[in-house]
């Protein structure tokens, strides 16, 4: 893809994950056995060969840095363009509670001294795999000024509910954008991640400086859609949205099916990740093991089932798990049984430990905890 | 404070003939071993834990597929502005081209490589071991030791001495006697290929060697024997721990099913010595409904729905419902179609094993290996 470079944007809340996101942005959440949310947008850029990319961190900036590094696992450690990280800036004076228009803003020149003329703004609210080789000939073959990517959903069920949704004209053109109140079985869904002209852009976060009339740079981009030209490109595939620990969770547990595993993990390339250098997993003597993805480095000896398993994860004698999430290197002896919970990393569930949590409240238990067993006097 | 400075060379061009179709392809370094490395993996990775940070791979014997494995040595750290890894190949000079003759001869090619570094010690180190080893200690013992040079040697059974090149030392470890492959050894301390030398030493040693019109430039025939003809000081560092040179495919199956025994030596899952290699960037395996996997190591991006039991799966693999494999070794990208059974068997990489083939029977030494045109049996 010429003449284009990428941005991800991690301004999406963080605030109904709980302890998930105690410490990590939500774009930096565990996925899929030994991936983090934002491996899916670094590795869908670099795999259709966008070369500059720049991503606008939110506060929780420790995990990013020490996952994303110089970028070397996506081969942005370039000497020519590449990876850029911007931080939030600690110290400026324009800063207000809320929105990160000014964080754009005071990185202008990152966007001013890139050679490419075209930007690819992604957010991590919405998981997908875009075809976006085609998706950009569609922006520039229409001449749009925005190109704005979406998926007609049909949601009886209200997953979607709280998303954003596209009014589209009878022309292809873009109305509006608004909030899914479930009001309409199937809609336009918005998928977080758009193509706008440099030039467009720079325009548009100036005005919403100048005018003060947005926070967020999703904001500033919607009030400008009557004032330039902006169409849609639909999403064929399949789409997560990632908002609460429920659809985390619910994600992750769709990768079960054989089909959405292969798309999100090979689709228009594959998945890179920060490398562990973990041995292949050993399945012991008394492992039975069913519908699950395992990760490398991982010991198991006990049950699992339909669950999701990182690497470096040990599952001892007789422990059952089932319908979980387990994260790097958390460790569940003897007879502990996990049903319907998220483990966070490195958290050590005692023998004989039971955990269990509701099919639709997952139960949540935070980084390194450890459970032991009340003891019996 | 002055810091030693060590150069390793590590000899990575062996053919393995006896490894038959596991080497039509690939050097013996290169090949698969443990569910997802290649053996020369562990000396890298020995080197790159024991904190040396220059070292020379000598290539030779068909290249391609370790030079693509070992690329700039960014997966062990070596990737260096300072030093880092260099890959060594025969070269041709105004003498024309050659080949390297004996693994002495293969260091004294690159000289002035060597002397470009100028170290004070070098350490050899042979591709084709699969053990772990702390170089930094055997380098203090060499340098305590006042040597002059330092073999390494492990203890093996004495009816196995004769195929090694075998030690005799004194109490002290100071080596009285050395014999490659005798008929009738004198002790069971075997060179496990593996030496320091003080570069000055060698150097002189290595311009003596070539002189001689019949010698083989060999470090075992020749460099050893002179040295200590001479009375230098040559010490033994015996290792203990596991240590294997595969040469053949029976040996080479048994020593990957050693990783399925629980108290195995190697253990790959040792945080503090960890064995790094090629970085593949393959999904996570996933194991359907209906599937058994017991006692098995399984590797990334593999899709089980079949019966595995005692095996180790490289990356990529499929084992197909009702598929059966038993006692095993499944290199990458092999498919193991429904209802065929595979045992005690080496599939290849990439090779189908079709529907309702079975290869190999259960309660029987015999081991195979299979490749897209032929079933080796051994």
């Amino acid at each position: 893809m010429d003449n284009c470079m990428g941005v991800i944007d991690f301004s999406c809340t963080d605030q109904n994950f709980g302890t998930l996101t105690k410490k990590r942005a939500a774009a930096m959440l565990p996925f899929g056995g030994r991936y983090r949310l934002i491996d899916f947008f670094l590795s869908n850029m670099v795999d259709q060969d966008i070369s500059t990319i720049g991503v606008f961190t939110g506060t929780k900036i420790r995990s990013v840095m020490d996952h994303i590094g110089s970028g070397k696992p996506w081969d942005l450690n370039r000497r020519f363009n590449g990876l850029f990280v911007f931080p939030p800036l600690y110290d400026d004076e324009k800063r207000t509670s809320v929105g990160d228009i000014f964080h754009f803003h005071s990185n202008e020149s990152f966007f001013v001294r890139s050679s490419e003329e075209n930007i690819f703004i992604s957010d991590t609210n919405m998981l997908l795999k875009i075809d976006m080789n085609d998706a950009y000939k569609c922006f520039k073959e229409s001449d749009a000024d925005v190109t704005v990517i979406y998926k007609r959903v049909k949601d009886p069920g209200g997953r979607f509910i709280n998303c954003d949704k596209l009014a589209i004209s009878q022309d292809g053109t873009l109305e509006n954008i608004g909030t899914n109140l479930g009001t309409e079985e199937e809609f336009n869904l918005f998928a977080g991640s758009l193509f706008i002209k440099k030039d467009v852009y720079l325009k548009i976060v100036r005005s919403a400086i100048e005018k003060g009339n947005a926070g967020f740079l999703k904001e500033a981009l919607m009030n400008s859609v009557k004032r330039y030209k902006f169409n849609c490109y639909e999403h064929e595939g399949h789409i997560e949205s990632i908002r609460n620990v429920k659809n985390y969770f619910d994600a992750n547990m769709n990768l079960l099916d054989k089909d959405i595993y292969s798309e999100l993990f090979s689709q228009f390339g594959i998945v890179y990740t920060k490398n562990q250098d973990e041995p292949s997993t050993f399945y012991k003597e008394n492992a039975t093991v069913t519908n699950s993805i395992i990760a490398n480095g991982c010991i198991i000896d006990g049950n699992v089932q339909n669950s999701i398993i990182f690497r470096g994860v040990k599952i001892g004698k007789n422990a059952i798990v089932k319908n979980s999430i387990i994260m790097q290197k958390t460790k569940i002896e003897d007879n502990a049984v996990i049903v319907n919970a998220i483990l966070d990393k490195m958290v050590t569930v005692e023998n004989g430990v039971e955990i269990i949590g509701n099919h639709t409240v997952p139960y949540v238990v935070e980084k390194e905890m450890i459970l032991s067993r009340e003891e019996i006097i | 404070m002055k810091k030693e400075k060590v150069l390793a060379m590590l000899l990575a061009g062996g053919q393995g003939t006896r490894l038959k179709t596991l080497t039509k392809d690939l050097a013996k370094p290169a090949v698969p071993f443990g569910g997802k490395y290649r053996i020369i993996d562990f000396p890298l990775s020995n080197a790159a834990n024991s904190g040396i940070s220059d070292i020379g791979i000598l290539t030779q014997y068909k290249p391609f597929q370790l030079n693509e494995h070992i690329g700039i040595g960014s997966h062990w750290d070596f990737d260096r502005n300072t030093g880092g890894l260099r890959i060594l190949s025969p070269y041709t000079n105004e003498i024309g081209g050659r080949w390297y003759k004996g693994t002495a001869n293969a260091i004294f090619e690159n000289m002035s490589f060597i002397d470009h570094v100028d170290p004070d010690y070098v350490l050899v180190l042979s591709g084709d071991h699969i053990y772990k080893m702390d170089y930094k200690k055997m380098l203090e013992y060499h340098i305590e030791k006042k040597a002059h040079a330092t073999i390494s040697v492990i203890e093996v059974p004495w009816d196995e001495a004769s195929r090694f090149g075998i030690m005799a030392a004194d109490k002290l470890g100071r080596i009285t006697e050395f014999a490659e492959k005798p008929e009738v050894p004198k002790s069971n301390l075997a060179s496990m290929g593996i030496y320091i030398f003080n570069w000055k030493v060698l150097r002189e040693y290595l311009l003596e060697d070539i002189k001689k019109e019949d010698s083989s430039n060999d470090f075992g025939k020749d460099i050893i024997p002179a040295m200590l003809g001479d009375g230098l000081g040559m010490y033994a560092y015996t290792f203990e721990g596991y240590w294997k040179d595969v040469g053949t495919i029976k040996s080479y199956w048994e020593a990957n099913m050693d990783l399925l025994s629980d108290d195995n030596q190697l253990n790959l899952y040792d945080r503090s010595w960890r064995i790094y290699t090629k970085n593949k960037n393959l999904p996570p395996q996933y194991v359907s409904e209906g599937s058994i996997i017991k006692n098995s190591l399984v590797n990334e991006g593999c899709v089980i729905e079949g019966h595995l039991e005692k095996s180790i799966l490289f990356s990529e693999v499929a084992v197909k419902k009702n598929a059966c494999v038993y006692n095993s070794v499944v290199l990458s990208n092999a498919v193991i179609e429904e209802g065929a059974k595979v045992c005690n068997a080496v599939i290849m990489e990439g090779v189908t094993v079709k529907s309702g083939q079975e290869i190999g029977e259960k309660d029987s030494n015999n081991v195979y290996l299979v490749s897209a045109d032929d079933i080796i049996k051994e």
